[in-house]
């Protein structure tokens, strides 16, 4: 099996700094031949755990990327870390979008894209240290 | 196509259409929030957008539309959107947004339709 293509970024705190990683997905993921619509899907999702990330941490953001070239079913391994006081994952709500209407507070997507626009995520968060690992497989959900 | 640009592209009777191109994120939904506020506060009723250029919708720029979304159903109006990529039709889809707006193939339904169902 041939060996992943890892991409390593750190993430400035400047305007559109998520839109770095999504446009690395979208390299990285073009090199295994993962289908473009999918791929659109692995960069909204990226892009909006970085978006979180450089929103919440402290300071800079680490994206790291890996594209596994599978013949048969390639996939996308992403983990973005940041440094900021963490959170606790399962506190989250979902959002409803009929409440978010009614809201002041029309925010609270983020997440919720994360984790349907992907396979597999996992968050690990503690103060100082908060990692997202997602994973999007070809013909994923 | 990441520049963003707004152009109201039509406006016919209670019908305004929004020609958006590029990523739509705090800024760019803020200047879609403020052209949709000026038209449904000068009359219109039916605001579609034809998302064509866009590639690209994050959640901030998500809240903003529901701002948008919000202010319409207030005046009783339609919000729309057309021509959306798979990637921004599943993200509505995972909101619900269907539920609320209206979405179209492509913006000759959406007008045909939106002038049907007055």
């Amino acid at each position: 099996m041939a060996e992943p293509v890892r991409l390593r970024l750190v993430l400035p705190q400047v305007a559109r700094a998520e839109l770095i990683a999504g446009d690395a997905v979208e390299k990285l993921g073009r090199r295994i031949a993962f289908p473009r619509d999918t791929l659109a899907e692995v960069k909204l999702a990226v892009v909006e755990a970085c978006l979180n990330a450089l929103e919440y941490g402290a300071g800079e953001v680490e994206v790291e990327l890996a594209a596994h070239p599978n013949a048969a079913r390639p996939w996308l391994e992403v983990v973005v870390t940041d440094h900021g006081p963490g959170f606790d994952p399962s506190g989250v709500a979902r959002p409803v979008l009929e409440a978010k209407l009614h809201s002041k507070r029309k925010r609270g997507w983020g997440l919720e894209l994360v984790r349907r626009l992907m396979d597999d995520v996992t968050i690990t968060s503690r103060p100082g240290l908060t990692k997202v690992h997602m994973i999007r497989r070809t013909g994923g959900e | 196509m990441d520049t963003f640009e707004l152009t109201l592209a039509a406006q016919d009777g209670p019908t305004a259409v929004l020609e958006v191109a590029g990523y739509i994120n705090n800024e760019g939904g803020e200047v879609i929030a403020r052209e949709a506020r000026k038209l449904l506060d000068t009359g219109s009723r039916n605001l579609l957008l034809d998302l064509h250029a866009t590639r690209i919708i994050n959640s901030i720029g998500i809240s903003l539309l529901l701002e948008v979304l919000e202010r319409t159903l207030e005046v009783k109006g339609t919000l729309a959107f057309c021509s959306l990529t798979p990637s921004i039709a599943k993200t509505f889809q995972i909101m619900g947004l269907a539920q609320y707006a209206r979405i179209f193939p492509d913006r000759a339904t959406a007008l045909f339709e939106l002038a049907r169902t007055q």
